[in-house]
């Protein structure tokens, strides 16, 4: 237990107190569109100003996911924190349970933060439950963003892993309809945007936000990327381990 | 009393590629073991398979147990370790508390004159400050058995000297320590056992006495306008190098070849006699010299 907690203590610091990027990049920056993009449509404002918080929310735990902790691990990897950590601690349980516990406590500022803002900028007026609700939706559509920033942590460079960031994040932004409605691009993109787990995590807020029925596709369509990730960085692992071992014996 | 490395037979590929062949050796506890070996010799595949990062089926016992699952194992290995956002006195608990008897960071940072840093961030330190706080985390673990994978790579001459004091208070506190290096010198006056690794073999297990013994060779260099290749007929010379007039013998018995070469004495100018360094010694075994004479 004493291993865990100092593990705690010595990733929150790191990731989120003294971590200007998550600042800026996960809370001001989402935060800075909802204002603006709110405002400009004054027009739909009461659905549009619930529904857009939904996806600023969803667009800073891709933020985090993919651009913080991403590039969180790769440095750990690179920089000998992971080797470190293997051979005092034996396993990395404790490392990826710490990761994991932070990015949801991240997930959790950018809740208040962005709520907050919601409540005071736009008077979004929700019930606890719903609030409640939103919360647990983003404990579970952060899985498969972070297994997928999990994973792409394990790309050697750098720069390799910033330029893939990038791709991965303002395209998938883009394609499930966190900037603007989705409604609004092309059928083909529609299709391929209505297949991304923020696309599922986004339409599940937006009907939570409107007191509607939570659609069960969108719980399986999480689900399903959540499998296919889970299986994907399973055979990585085996592969990776495999290279390493003996051939001759 | 169980050694406190045993290695039987250790092979290792990365592919095609064979790192390891037939690697055997074991090192009592409380001994201080130098792994010497060229770069791609495969001191550092051999670190990463005793410290458990690289899996293998061969018989390798670590303080009695499999490689990695030893709980009184530390390792000071070569990464930068440049965290953004993490201080000297943050890493150094960190590493405390993994550990079941560590000792406490400050008193760590005392021993090694580095409390100054214990506020510093890591990302702000210079390489030969960070290879003393990597050491000082290998310290603070308060394990019995260290690896030390080319420890003063970045070091200057004060905190080097400090690292060898601390590594001798280690070895009088009973710890075995198994230090990874390119320099034979380096390691001489500390280790009590010393193990050369060639292309994956090992060339030599032994001591310093008996490492000298063994390859010890005399250097007799000197200018002449005779061949070289009259002088291999001199007792006990290993090697000829010759470069226009002058010539370089090397001999496993420079007073029988000394004696020999007296009737060339008159022919002879700018004698110089000396015997082999360690460095010299390593190379004989890592780069395998031989007689390299050449007849004219």
């Amino acid at each position: 237990m004493q291993k865990m907690i100092e593990q705690l203590k010595f990733d929150g610091k790191r990731l989120i107190f003294r971590n200007y990027g998550f600042v800026f990049f996960s809370l001001l920056m989402p935060t800075a569109f909802y204002i603006l993009f709110t405002q400009i449509n004054r027009v739909q404002i009461k659905t549009f100003s619930a529904e857009y918080m939904g996806s600023m929310m969803v667009y800073s735990i891709l933020i985090t996911a993919i651009m913080g902790v991403g590039n969180f691990m790769e440095r750990d990897r690179n920089q000998g924190l992971i080797t470190l950590l293997k051979i005092t601690n034996r396993n990395l349980n404790h490392y990826y349970i710490s990761i994991c516990f932070w990015s949801l406590m991240m997930n959790i500022f950018t809740i208040v933060i962005l709520g907050t803002t919601a409540i005071l900028i736009n008077h979004v007026d929700l019930s606890t439950m719903q609030w409640v609700t939103i919360l647990g939706l983003v404990w579970l559509g952060q899985i498969p963003l972070l297994l997928l920033g999990i994973a792409i942590s394990h790309v050697k460079r750098q720069e390799t892993l910033t330029i893939l960031g990038n791709l991965i994040t303002f395209p998938v932004a883009i394609l499930s309809g966190l900037w603007w409605p989705i409604q609004i691009l092309p059928r083909w993109v529609q299709n391929i945007g209505n297949k991304l787990p923020t696309y599922f995590l986004n339409d599940m807020i937006s009907s939570t936000v409107n007191n509607a029925k939570i659609n069960w596709n969108d719980v399986q369509g999480l689900g399903v990327w959540i499998v296919g990730l889970v299986a994907v960085m399973t055979v990585g692992t085996i592969i990776t381990r495999r290279k390493g071992r003996l051939a001759r014996g | 009393m169980t050694n406190a490395i045993i290695v039987n037979n250790l092979k290792f590929n990365y592919g095609n590629q064979q790192v390891l062949q037939d690697v055997s050796f074991e090192v009592q506890p409380g001994k201080v073991v130098g792994l010497i070996g060229e770069n791609g010799a495969g001191k550092t595949t051999l670190l990463r398979i005793l410290l458990g990062l690289l899996k293998t089926n061969m018989k390798v016992s670590i303080l009695g147990h499999r490689p990695g699952m030893s709980q009184s194992v530390a390792s000071m290995f070569q990464g930068d370790l440049k965290l953004p956002g993490v201080k000297v006195g943050e890493i150094l608990a960190e590493v405390a508390a993994q550990y079941p008897n560590p000792k406490a960071p400050q008193t760590v940072l005392k021993e090694l004159n580095l409390s100054d840093l214990a506020h510093h961030y890591l990302n702000d330190l210079s390489g030969g400050q960070l290879r003393r706080v990597t050491f000082a985390m290998t310290l603070v673990s308060n394990a019995s058995l260290i690896f030390l994978d080319e420890p003063t790579v970045g070091m200057d001459v004060n905190a080097r000297q400090d690292f060898w004091i601390n590594v001798d208070r280690m070895k009088n506190e009973g710890k075995t320590i198994l230090i990874t290096s390119h320099y034979l010198e380096e390691i001489q006056q500390t280790a009590d056992q010393i193990l050369i690794l060639k292309d994956g073999k090992i060339e030599f297990d032994g001591t310093l006495n008996e490492l000298q013994k063994q390859y010890l060779t005399t250097q007799i260099s000197f200018e002449t306008k005779r061949k070289g290749s009259i002088f291999r007929k001199l007792t006990q010379v290993q090697a000829i190098e010759q470069n226009g007039n002058k010539i370089k013998i090397s001999s496993t018995n420079g007073d029988a070849t000394l004696r020999d070469l007296v009737p060339y004495l008159e022919e002879i100018q700018h004698l110089n006699i000396i015997d082999a360094s360690l460095e010299n010694i390593f190379q004989t075994i890592t780069r395998g010299e031989k007689n390299n004479a050449e007849d004219d």
